[in-house]
């Protein structure tokens, strides 16, 4: 064979291998693959979807009232840590009443997730076709979308909005307000109820004392609106306070070295003289050793007794302390601001409050009533991720706290020798690492 | 029990129809050849060699001292060869008459370089290894001499640049495998795993955990695939290390490959080998010295616990390992078989720890043509274990012993702990591996390999704490099943051609795909109305949950090497990819490879028997995302029974593969008559494109159910660079005896690329991944003043080191004694990285009193410690830091890690045939693995080789981590503990 004719054996060859490869290589290259489970971002738009759009809009603002619910409930000394830290519990500067911006993460990603969830589900909504618009759906959105705001109104020291420059907090009570508006003017029932009650205790909030009392006196006796938690198997969807305070697994929470176990002390193993703040003896200790002192108590909170215990977000109760707070605060009016106390109490089944000048329901000091109201507001609002943004709001219009509060609201350990933290506390909770580190705008 | 018979029972059918298949007739007018194999260095006999008559299907192997038999020889004239990894083949010429005997020994050369064996790992089919520009990890695994426990036990410390680190001691755990540090911190740096040409799943099986709540309630570790291999079933391995070497594998070998090649049959009649394993494990302390006990401490816990053990001896115990196997092979010109069955059972040194393994095998070789070859290979696993929870689990024994009096008990009576012990948490896996090989050869310079593979485990995992158990009295079960899938199709079609008298041309192409799939259910059950063996379905609430993820990856490759003179050589080529992962504006990809190879000792002007190559190569390879990880995706969370939405994955349709590009270049040298064998490579690899998990900004509030808010992006680099070398010398020699001594050392030195938008980010246990450092580094708050007796300063962001080791040294030597005696050691060292033991952080925290602050204790007279201890002015910054439960922190607990260990030490002798009637050959050895532990002055408890839960898997029950996986920390484990084993084995 000549050197020609080899080649060209050799051309014709490589050709044909080169076919063969080429027709092999481009079979195996289908990979065109659809795998089940997770929703394409495009399926939200489908008219069929919004039930499951309003619905993780709640979820997330309920995961969000969870942790910071439960974690400022710690800071402002409404329980006390009996054991685990860390991931599962009070950290050791949390316990000191220190909220700091690595430790607080989940909470503002948590409120985050709600709000952001809430307004693409509303954009998602609005855009469709107005026919296919389920108003109580929608009314139901805008609700958890004003809770959620409120929330992080109220606890967050600052509004950072979609990567922006970091605002005062204020930015989420006036976002909370025009979506309680839009909830009041698109639902019905209870949803406008809640509406015009959280838009009250907003204005409150605010100092718009005119518009909070205007809108308070419009709820009715016995109104309760709150965010629902489920015992699904499933510690995620569960209340997270009483997880964390209950038995098993963690025994990590008691009401040991809390003001609640002065106030409100046991009878026969249980302490439940003001229901509104009951708790158990439980004669056991937490389940680990708390940083401050050791292994201490587990003598747990009893207000919220199952995993699905839902954690109250509007009530007649708080519109009451609103006008209470309104008479006292601002009208000086102290013993109208006391009747409305007492009439708390009374209907808890609790004995009224006296003044100490006349020993009946007349003749409070302003110390007095401001003292017993700041009690009242406690325990009206126990374990509900609102004590800690009331003393931020008192301490912020310069209330007298060190004097007015109970002691043991004031330390971190049951040790009232040490003096009072309050100087130290932090009263919000801060824009969280993970926002400084990623948000160019704030420091990233 | 039920598993084990039925196990058993496969064996025995294996074993039967083996023997149906090779018992032969036996004629009177046959002839009989025998002899020995040595090395011709040191005169050792030489086991595993493959004698046979050449062109006939009669051979044999040799046995431990070297002998072999060949029986049935019809008289005539035969060219015998002898074969053998690492040494130069051999042939003779030999008569045989009718009822003779010829006895013919051999004397191998060994070949250090082995530069014409054949490679097949990371070629285009096979080359031989003067052809290779690329470094090969090889282990010979008749050179091993103590019986292996497992796969990850055969490549410890055995592969320059491979880490292989347990990261616990309990049953059935699996190892974290290393090549060259890490090339990904969001996708898997497992090197991915082919048998026989099958391509297994590669990352760790799926951790034995509820679905929902905690997810720590398990005995938190994960088991390898790997070790579903039979470890005696294996010939050899080939490891090759980084992209310079893996281009033809594309889209997901950026990691390196690990190729296991299992025992093949011979030629001639069967020769059974049957070997019986006893030993046990046994914990050596990993605690503190109990001597720097404060004298107000009491020296032993309630249960007997002391600090060397960090109190939970008590609940050690000798654990018994017992293991038996059998094996046939042997076979004809046309058919050669390879039949193996084992089981063991293995004890854990925890109290509920236990395996139980059983393999078969069958391997078999046809030719049903002389251009024709066709190889099937099937192996079936059945690996069964049960664990005791641990890890940082406040359901498990480890946790509640190690946080004594202030656990979540608040005492540590043994009883009380011992309910721990009522959770069953089983774990059975069914592992099929079956796949074939047909070589045609139409024209002697056309080869087409076309090669099918098929991988299935089925994993269920049982989780149980009955009605009444101490830490939920109303019962959870967790029943889950998984089943892992891979179908391998690999076609590699060889065109060899002559360009000129002097140049020949490999032409190689092919395509391959593969595709995994990965389904699991579970079943969730809590609340039962009462004891008794429950099912899911008797329980008072139940929950269920499903994944499905198939990902297809395929391409096509085309690969030529140049044949200049036989002593250079340039190989060229590329692979093209597409991932079923890959976003939907992205495209095929396209791998480029180049490497040359020059056989410097074939030149003329080299003289003397000493041979080298030098060799470089350059090449890319990748990683492909997950599955989900290009589109926009939400979840189905449900609230309350209702159906929910929430967000998954932000989406990133421009998301593609990470893309490794590594060069190296070395040589391999023989000299002094091959008494001295050195293999040298740098390395320098860089992988851009990196997949990082890209912190998006919280506000933006696109957060999955678990509180993540990344999303991968192809933005970074990563850089990794090092040396491996490699020394093996026959130091001492004599007529029966020698003295072999090796050492390897290897360097990795990594760098994060960053651009400036992209945040730095945690990947877990204080492992951070920041422009400039190491993959990942140790960064934290850091005392800067540890040593003065005064409040710690502590800084923010400090750098401690890398997680990973920088530097391994690698030492091993084996000694020939006379009458075939052989000992054996192997050590290993590493150093330059620091780990956190997060372990101690937890416990002082919680004001456990903690072992690791003894001399605390005993300087503060208080345990444990707060500012109002005695002498709490007396301590020093770092021992505030650490042991104040007011003041400790994880980072305070970053240590520097260095260690060596002895990793094995083996003597094996040869008995006497004559003492086994029928027996060709015996052995027995004695070993002990992990016997020895040495850590730096600064380390102050546990192992630094021990891990997280979530350790050595990419993925985590809920879908993508971000990377804990990345992060070797310690959690609260126990670390592997050390194994005696006496093994007998015998060949007929």
């Amino acid at each position: 064979m000549n050197y020609q004719s080899k080649r060209s054996g050799v051309r014709s060859n490589l050709t044909r291998i080169m076919t063969f490869g080429l027709v092999v290589g481009l079979g195996a290259c289908d990979t065109d693959v659809v795998n089940p489970g997770p929703i394409a971002a495009d399926f939200l738009d489908d008219p069929a979807a919004q039930a499951a759009i309003a619905n993780g809009a709640g979820r997330a603002a309920a995961d969000a009232l969870n942790w910071i619910a439960y974690t400022t409930a710690a800071v402002a000394r409404e329980v006390h840590p009996s054991g685990s830290t860390g991931s599962f519990g009070i950290t050791p500067k949390q316990q000191e009443g220190l909220l700091e911006f690595d430790e607080i993460g989940t909470h503002w990603s948590n409120a985050h997730r709600a709000r952001f969830l809430a307004a693409d589900g509303i954009e998602r909504i609005m855009a469709l076709d107005p026919g296919d618009q389920d108003q109580e759906n929608l009314a139901q959105l805008y609700l958890w979308a004003g809770y959620n705001s409120r929330l992080m109104g109220e606890t967050f020291c600052n509004a950072v909005i979609d990567g922006g420059a970091a605002q005062d907090s204020d930015v989420h009570l006036q976002e909370a307000l025009t979506y309680f508006g839009q909830a009041e003017a698109l639902g019905s029932g209870d949803v406008v109820t809640a509406s015009i009650a959280a838009q009250a205790s907003i204005h409150a909030f605010l100092g718009d004392w005119t518009e909070a009392v205007s809108l308070a006196g419009m709820i009715p006796a016995d109104f309760s609106y709150a965010m629902p938690y489920y015992d699904l198997g499933d510690d995620t969807q569960a209340n997270r306070i009483y997880v964390a305070g209950k038995a098993l697994p963690y025994k990590a929470h008691s009401q040991i070295f809390t003001w609640i176990e002065q106030y409100n002390p046991e009878t026969g193993g249980v302490a439940d003289n003001d229901p509104r703040v009951s708790w158990l003896v439980s004669g056991e200790n937490g389940d680990a050793a708390s940083s401050c002192c050791g292994v201490i108590e587990w003598n747990p909170q009893t207000k919220y007794e199952d995993d699905n215990a839902p954690i109250e977000l509007s009530s007649y109760e708080e519109m009451q302390l609103i006008l209470a707070e309104n008479e006292i605060v601002n009208n000086g009016d102290y013993d109208a601001g006391m009747a409305i106390v007492n009439s708390l109490r009374t209907a808890a089944g609790v004995a009224a409050e006296t003044s100490a000048a006349n020993g009946d329901a007349t003749g409070f000091t302003a110390d007095e009533a401001l003292g017993y109201f700041l009690r009242e507001h406690a325990i009206e609002q126990w374990l509900e991720g609102r004590r800690l943004p009331a003393l931020r709001r008192w301490n912020d219009a310069g209330v007298d706290l060190e004097s007015l509060l109970q002691p043991l609201e004031q330390v971190g350990d049951g040790d009232t020798s040490t003096g009072s933290h309050l100087s130290t506390r932090d009263f919000c909770i801060p824009i969280s690492e993970a926002e400084v580190d990623t948000n160019p705008n704030i420091g990233g | 029990m039920n598993s084990f018979a039925t196990a058993l029972g496969r064996v025995a059918a294996v074993v039967a129809v083996s023997l149906a298949l090779v018992a032969a007739p036996v004629s009177a007018q046959n002839g009989t050849v025998t002899g020995s194999v040595t090395d011709a260095t040191s005169n050792a006999g030489l086991q595993s060699v493959q004698v046979y008559l050449v062109g006939t299907g009669l051979g044999t192997l040799t046995n431990a001292s070297g002998r072999f038999l060949i029986l049935n020889v019809p008289a005539g004239s035969y060219t015998i060869r002898a074969e053998r990894l690492g040494y130069g083949t051999q042939e003779m010429q030999i008569e045989v008459a009718a009822g003779g005997t010829v006895q013919q020994n051999f004397s191998l050369d060994s070949e250090a370089l082995g530069l014409d064996e054949i490679v097949v790992t990371g070629t285009a089919g096979a080359a031989r290894r003067r052809e290779i520009g690329n470094t090969i990890g090889q282990v010979d695994v008749a050179n091993v001499v103590e019986p292996p426990q497992s796969v990850d036990d055969l490549l410890q410390g055995r592969v320059s640049g491979m880490t292989v680190t347990p990261t616990s001691g309990n049953a059935g755990g699996g190892a974290k495998i290393r090549l060259r540090g890490n090339v990904s911190v969001a996708q898997s740096n497992q090197p991915i795993i082919y048998v026989d040409g099958v391509r297994i799943r590669s990352d760790a099986f799926h951790k034995n955990v509820p679905p929902t709540g905690y997810p720590g309630r398990s005995g938190n570790d994960v088991a390898s695939p790997l070790n579903n291999i039979n470890p005696a079933d294996i010939e050899r391995i080939e490891v090759i290390k980084g992209a310079a070497a893996t281009t033809l594998y594309g889209t997901e070998a950026a990691a390196g490959v690990i190729q296991i090649f299992t025992k093949r049959g011979h030629r001639g009649a069967a020769q059974w080998t049957a070997s019986v394993e006893q030993g046990f494990q046994n914990m050596r302390p990993f605690g503190v010295d109990p001597a720097l006990r404060p004298s107000f401490e009491d020296a032993e816990s309630s249960a007997g616990g002391t600090a060397d053990y960090m109190f939970i001896n008590p609940w050690l115990k000798n654990a018994w390992q017992q293991r038996y196997s059998l094996s046939v092979g042997g076979g004809g010109e046309d058919l050669q078989y390879f039949v193996s069955g084992s089981w063991e059972d293995d004890e854990g040194v925890l109290p509920n720890d236990l395996q139980k393994t059983a393999t078969i095998r069958g391997n078999f070789t046809f030719s049903p043509a002389e251009n024709l070859q066709i190889q099937w290979n099937t192996s079936f696993t059945n690996d069964e274990f049960f664990n005791t929870a641990a890890g940082n689990n406040a359901h498990g024994l480890t946790l509640n012993v190690y946080r004594r009096e202030a656990n979540y008990f608040g005492n540590e009576d043994k009883e009380n702990l011992d309910l721990l012990l009522n959770q069953e948490i089983v774990t059975q896996i069914d592992h099929l591996i079956t796949g074939g090989t047909a070589t045609y050869t139409p024209f002697s310079n056309f080869t087409n390999r076309l090669s099918v593979g098929y991988d299935l485990a089925n994993q269920e995992n049982r989780n149980l704490r009955p009605f009444g158990f101490v830490r939920a009295p109303d019962g959870i079960l967790a029943d889950g099943r998984s089943e892992f899938e891979t179908v391998t199709v690999d076609y590699v079609g060889t065109y060899s051609f002559g360009l000129t008298d002097n140049i020949n041309s490999s032409l190689s192409f092919g395509g391959q795909s593969v595709t995994s799939e990965i389904l699991q259910t579970v079943a969730y059950g809590e609340d039962f109305p009462g004891p008794g063996a429950p099912t899911v379905t008797t329980a008072g609430t139940t929950l269920g949950f499903e994944t499905r993820e198939r990902v297809v990856n395929a391409g096509f490759f085309v690969q030529d090497v140049f044949d200049i003179s036989d002593k250079y050589f340039l190989t060229a080529g590329f692979r093209i990819d597409g991932n079923s992962a890959f976003g939907q504006d992205f495209g095929l990809q396209f791998y480029p490879k180049l490497s040359a190879s020059w056989v410097v000792s074939d030149e003329d002007f080299w003289s003397g028997a000493s041979q080298l190559k030098l060799r470089a190569a350059w090449g890319q390879s990748g990683r492909a995302p997950g599955a989900f990880d290009a589109v926009q995706t939400y979840d189905g969370v449900g609230w309350g029974g209702a159906p929910a939405f929430y967000p998954r994955v932000l989406g990133n349709a421009l998301l593609g593969p990470e893309r490794t590009a590594e060069w190296e270049f070395g040589f391999d040298g023989s000299f002094l008559a091959d008494r001295l064998s050195l293999e040298a490579t740098y390395y320098n690899q860089k992988t851009t494109d990196a997949l990082f998990n890209v912190r998006q900004t919280p506000s933006s509030g696109f957060i999955d159910i678990n509180g993540g808010n990344s999303q991968l992006e192809n933005v970074g680099e990563i850089k990794n660079s090092g040396i491996e070398f490699t020394v093996n010398a026959a130091v001492l020699q004599g007529d029966d005896w020698a003295w072999d001594l090796g050492a390897s050392v290897s360097t990795n030195s990594s760098e994060v690329g960053l651009p400036a938008e992209v945040p730095e980010f945690s990947v877990g246990g204080n492992g951070w991944i920041i422009d400039g450092e190491s993959v990942p580094v140790i960064r934290g708050e850091k005392v800067m003043n540890p040593d003065a007796i005064a409040d710690p300063i502590i800084e923010d962001d400090q750098i401690y080191g890398p997680n990973l080791p920088t530097r391994i040294v690698g030492l091993f030597t084996t000694v020939s004694l006379p009458k075939g005696l052989r000992l054996s050691a192997r050590g290993e060292y590493q150093g330059g990285h620091y780990v956190t033991a997060a372990v101690a952080n937890s416990a002082v925290s919680r004001s456990v009193i903690w072992a690791g602050c003894y001399e605390a204790y005993a300087i503060a007279g208080a345990a444990p410690i707060t500012p109002a201890a005695p002498n709490y002015n007396q301590l020093t910054a770092l021992q505030r830091a650490r042991c104040d439960s007011g003041e400790t922190d994880s980072n305070f607990w970053a240590e520097k890690a260095d260690f060596f260990k002895i990793r094995q030490l083996a003597l094996q002798a040869p008995i006497p045939e004559s003492w086994i009637p029928g027996a060709t050959g015996a052995s027995v050895t004695v070993s002990g693995s992990n016997i020895f532990r040495w850590t730096n002055d600064e380390w102050t408890h546990f192992d630094p080789e021990m891990g997280t839960n979530s350790d050595n898997n990419p993925i985590s029950r809920d879908g993508v981590s971000t990377g804990d996986f990345l992060v070797t920390s310690i959690s609260e484990h126990i670390p592997a503990p050390a194994t005696w084993t006496l093994a007998f084995r015998v060949v007929f």
